[in-house]
Parts: structure tokens; sequence; C-alpha cells
């Protein structure tokens, strides 16, 4: 499903209504105003019709309008419109004024004696007026009319003035939709940055306070379920301790009864079978232990990780290698310089000793190891580096995956070693590479593990 | 030497009983927190070996309390934690709680008995006026060392680098470690001065079998006496 944007779903959903209630608000706002605006500018027509009726002048039955000049100018004075009007006697003869005025259509009604009504006059729109005028005993009438300019241009201020201030309030709806969304779900964007801010290990809760009344539901239910992947994770550790427990101490007490054994006088038959035995023990616990390192590397079993320094790391866990690598007569050495990194210190010493173990077990005697941590920019890196054969351009893919050893490979490892290596840092989404040593001489190529941290 | 097992798990309790006897050590083995405790209160031992998995009173609390107990008592006893656990807590716990040394299982016999020497002899050392490492003696008092029982000359800077040497022996010790034991207040000492003065005592000591090997990069290991 693609991901909806709440912000434009909200817009999507209010612009519609939001358009509607423009347009009526804009006529609710237009008829009532234009009404009475029409009304006033009839009236101006009435009064002129008015004034005209009263200029016309009868004599035995003849009709006639007897208007001065400046009275004509007066009337047919406008701004904006050209004015008319024309005179009828009482049977609707045209006495004076402009030929051709059409008078009000036959079936409209008078309101208040007059007739109002819109017509067209020499192709234009006009709005006219008729008003009856008493001459003599008779009744004649006059019709007044004008252009329709300040009629139209009074209808679109009306409009405008009305559109304006709906328009306004549109536009700062959809401001306030916009950022309002942004705000109101400030709290989800800090919920996220504070859940993207932990690291894998962190199964804490999340703090409901500060979150609002609305993402409750969505911070119980993920603290529901961060409690249970810490009780999975708990128990899983729970589990791995006592494995471990149950596992190691009976084999430490194999390997002390048959090195206890191999130290009699032996026939040399019984001794040889023994050695078997010894070894094999060794190499059981070391295949348990790395089993458990394997399982202590899985996300769900992941420890707490921590601020580390590496060159520490090397430093408290070199003693040890010193003597593996003085058993089998190699060279170690360290070039350890600062190299902080945010991670789980078990599982770090893990990897780092699986490293050292495979270069001493698979260099020949007289190999030469050194163990590097330090900093290359931004990065911390640790690597292993021996003059030992190498691995072959073809297998260093192959070496990290489980259980895979290279062909012809001799010793007694489980090809575990590397793998957990590569568990483990992928945990802390660090990168490995295996390279030909630098400074391996032309006759073994030798082989370099690096371990590249992202910048912490 | 009298050494106390605290070791629940029964095969493994009697092949270290019978290693470290065929050591000439006198064993005694406990399979509980409790009497580990009561006995350590009651008698003297030179070293406890302690297991942390133990049932009931568990080798934490077994530790915490020989601690608040020996305090009081001659001497501090030493103690080598065992433990088949691997979490790294564990091992800081132990060492805080004041273990002298940690091993976890399953662990070949010949570091232990190694590892329960260096103990034994560290113990011995502290405190005590004469350091002993085959051939040669230190009297700590006197400020006097002998090699084959004839004196040696030990310039101070040498006889301080030997010191911080012998309390470790079979230990790796960093450049960094040696010069902070040697170097006094407002002394500036470099890396290449104390390479000079290891070499000094090197050309002293190894005619007599004496080995200091050279970690590349780190320091230096003052091997176990094996015999000239």
């Amino acid at each position: 499903m693609a991901a909806r944007s709440l912000r434009a779903h909200l817009l999507r959903m209010l612009l519609p209504p939001i358009a509607a209630l423009l347009v009526l608000g804009a006529l609710v706002a237009y008829y009532p105003s234009i009404e009475p605006a029409t009304t006033a500018y009839d009236q101006g027509l009435i009064d002129a019709g008015i004034s005209l009726g009263t200029y016309i002048h009868t004599e035995g039955g003849r009709y006639r309008l007897e208007l001065p000049s400046a009275v004509d100018q007066v009337l047919r004075r406008d701004s904006y419109d050209s004015v008319y009007y024309r005179v009828l006697g009482p049977d609707g003869e045209p006495i004076a004024g402009d030929e051709g005025l059409p008078g009000p259509p036959p079936d409209r009604e008078a309101r208040d004696g007059f007739v109002s009504y819109d017509t067209a006059y020499k192709g234009q729109k006009i709005r006219a007026v008729a008003v009856p005028a008493k001459c003599g005993d008779a009744a004649c009438s006059v019709v007044v009319a004008e252009t329709t300019v300040k009629r139209r241009r009074m209808a679109r201020d009306i409009l405008f003035s009305s559109l304006l201030p709906e328009i306004m309030i549109a536009f700062a709806t959809l401001v306030i939709v916009w950022f309002g969304v942004k705000r109101g779900l400030g709290p989800l964007a800090r919920l996220s940055d504070e859940i993207k801010a932990r690291s894998p290990g962190d199964l804490r809760p999340i703090d409901a306070a500060g979150t609002p009344e609305e993402t409750r539901p969505l911070v119980s239910a993920l603290n529901g379920l961060l409690d249970e992947v810490a009780q999975a994770s708990r128990n899983q550790q729970r589990f791995l301790a006592n494995a471990a427990h149950q596992l190691r101490t009976p084999l430490a007490g194999l390997q002390a009864h048959t090195e206890l054994a191999l130290a009699k006088s032996l026939p040399a038959e019984v001794r040889a079978e023994l050695e078997q035995v010894h070894q094999s023990t060794i190499r059981t616990a070391r295949l348990a232990n790395q089993l458990l390192a394997l399982a202590r590397a899985e996300p769900g079993a992941r420890g707490n990780a921590a601020e580390l320094n590496l060159k520490a790391l090397a430093e408290s866990e070199a003693d040890g290698w010193v003597h593996q690598a003085l058993a089998r007569d190699v060279d170690l050495g360290f070039e350890l310089d600062w190299a902080p990194v945010h991670g789980d210190a078990f599982l770090l010493r893990e990897a780092l000793a699986n490293l050292v173990h495979n270069a001493i077990e698979y260099s020949p005697r007289g190999a030469r190891i050194t163990v590097r941590t330090g900093r290359n920019g931004s990065h911390s890196y640790l690597e292993v580096e021996d003059d030992g054969p190498g691995i072959p351009l073809p297998e260093r893919e192959r070496v990290l995956e489980r259980f895979y050893r290279v062909p012809g490979t001799p010793g007694t490892g489980s090809g575990l070693g590397l793998a957990i290596v590569r568990e483990i840092a992928a945990g802390h989404g660090a990168s490995i590479s295996i390279t030909d040593a630098t400074g391996g001489s032309s006759a073994t190529r030798g082989c370099r593990v690096a371990i590249t941290f992202p910048h912490g | 030497m009298r050494l106390l097992i605290v070791e629940d798990d029964a095969p493994l309790a009697s092949g270290l009983r019978r290693i470290l006897e065929a050591e000439g050590h006198a064993v005694d083995v406990t399979s509980r927190g409790e009497q580990a405790v009561l006995a350590a209160a009651q008698e003297r031992f030179d070293l406890v070996i302690l297991d942390i998995g133990l049932p009931q009173m568990d080798g934490f609390e077994v530790l915490r309390r020989l601690r608040t107990a020996g305090a009081e008592r001659n001497g501090p006893l030493p103690v080598l934690v065992l433990t088949a656990r691997d979490a790294v807590d564990d091992r800081v716990r132990g060492l805080d709680l004041g273990a002298d040394d940690y091993m976890v299982k399953p662990f070949a016999m010949p570091e232990l008995t190694a590892r329960v020497r260096a103990l034994l002899r560290r113990s011995q050392a502290h405190g005590g006026p004469r350091i002993v490492h085959g051939p040669l003696a230190l009297d700590t008092v006197a400020r006097r060392a002998f090699l084959k029982s004839e004196p040696l000359e030990l310039a101070a800077r040498e006889w301080a680098v030997l010191e911080v040497l012998l309390g470790k022996v079979e230990k790796i010790v960093s450049k960094e470690a040696i010069i902070q034991a040697v170097a006094g207040w407002g002394d500036d000492l470099s890396p290449n001065a104390i390479e000079v003065y290891v070499s000094r005592l090197r050309s002293k000591l190894e005619p007599a079998g004496i080995k200091i090997r050279t970690v590349r990069g780190f320091g230096y290991m003052l091997e176990e006496y094996k015999g000239a």
C-alpha cells in the first residue's frame, strides 16, 4: 500500500467543501446587497420620471413637453451611463423624448405605481422605469432609462468585496491545516525520532508523558510489544547463560580428568586414544563457545551497547592471546590506537578473539600476526593481519558463511569463527573486508581481515 | 600451600583437587557457598578457587562475604574465580568484588596451575621483604638484589622496572603501565627509555635463564623460570 500523506488527505477532503462554501457565501452575500442598490438606482430614475412629468402641458386635448434645455441637460448628465427618456400620451402616443425607447412589457406589474424593467436600446442593455404622469384629466406616462455601466460596476464591487474576505478565510484555513497537521503530528515525529535513536538492545518502554492523548493507544501498544520483546530477550539471555553453564562445567571436568590421566604413565595405545579424547574435548569446548557466541550475536539476544574503545578492548584480551601465540610459536604483535565505537563489549571481544584465534590457528610456526585498532577518518576499525597462507580470492565471501571451511585447510576448526565475526559486525552496522596482507612477501600473500565501524 | 576449592560439579572438583594436590598443595573441597564462607572464617587458607555458579549462595555472594570478613583478618586471601558464564558483567563484577584472577570454563590444567602459582607467589611477595624468582632474589627492604646468591648491581630505574615485571610473572605488561609505575612526579620517561632499561636487565638476567619476552607493540612479559 502506498504511503498516504495525512496532510494531503485532509486537504483533499477539505478543499471541495471549502470551495462550495466559498461560492455559497459569495451568493449569500451578493443577492441581499445587490437588491437595495438596484432599488436605489431605480429610485433615481423614478424621481427623474416624476420631475419630467411636471413639464407636460395640456392644451385642449393636445399634449406637449416644455422642457427647458438646461433641465434636459441636467437630466441626461451622468458620469457613467447614457440616460434616455420618452413621454407618452394617455393612449400611448409619443409626445416627446427619444424615439423608439421600449415601453414596459405588458405582463409586468407595477409596484407603488411604477414599473421597472430590463430591456435594450440602441444595442445596449438598459434599465428603464415607467412612471405615471398627470396630463390634465388624463394619465400620461414617462419612461426613463439608463445604460447599466454603473450598475454592473456596483455589482462587481459588491461581489468582489464579499469574495475577498472569503478567499482570505479559505486560504487561511488551508494554511492552518497544512501547519496544523505538521504541528499536530509533531509528537509523533518526536516519538519516531526517539525510537530511531535507540540502540537495538534498548527495549525500555517509551515514556507516555508528553505524548498527546490521541497517540496514547499507539504508545501503549508499542510499549506492550517492547515489553514482550524484552521479556523474550531476557528469556533467551537466561537460557544462553544456563546453557553455557550446563555445557561448560562438565567439559571442564572432562578436560581436567583427561589431562590428569595423560599426566600418568600409560601404555602407548591408551595414550594415543586419550590424546584423541583430549583433542575432541577441546574442540567440543570451542564449538560450544562459538555456538553460544553465535546465539548471543543474534538480534534478539543482544546485550547492552555502550561507548567503548577498541584499543582498551584489545589490551584487556592481549594477555590470553599472547600465551596462545607463544604456545604455537607465533609472533603476535600490536599496533593499538584510540578507536571509539558504540557497541556490545562481549560481542566485540568475541569477534576480535575469533580473528586472532583464526590467525594463530592457520599460520605456520614463526608467523607474524599484528592486531591493529585505530581510526580512519571518522571510522574506527580493528584488523588482524598475518603473513600466513592467505585466503584465495574466490573463497573470501564463502569463508564468512557458517560451517564453511576452505577445502584442504588443516586443523580442527568448525568453520564458525568468521561467521560469528560477520554476525557481530552486522549487528554493529560494521563492514568486513578480507584482503591480502599489506606487508606480505611474494611467497605468502598473508591475510588481513578488517572490520570498519560506522562513525561513532 | 593450603587451598580451598568451592565447586559444585563433583567430577570437576575432584579433577581440580587431584591436579593441585599433585602440585604439592593441601586441598579442601566444598560444594556449598555457605560452607566456604564458614571454613574461610575458621581456618587459614592461602588461596580460594571459587565457582560463580553455585546453588543457593552464589560465588559473587561468597566473594563479597570473604572480602568483608577478610578486611579484619591477617592479610588478603587471594581468590581465583571460575565461571561458566561469559557475560561481560560477570567478569567485571567478579573483579570489582575483589577477585584476583578470573578463568572461564573449560580451561587447560597447565593454565590453571600457572595462574595458581602466580597468585600464590604474588600474595607471598605482597608486603613481604623478599621476592624470589628462580635464581633471582630481591630484598625490598635493603634494596639489594642477588643472582645465584651473588650481589647484583641494579640502577634505580632498572630495579623499578624489574619489580613491576616480577609482580606480574607470565602476564604481559604494557610499556605505559611500566612508565606509570616507574616514573615519579615530573619525570618524563619515554617508551624508548623503558626499552633501554629492559635491554640492560636482559643482559644481566638472561645468562641465569631469566627471560623477558618482548610483546611487539605492547610491552614485556617476564617468563616463568624454567631453569637455566
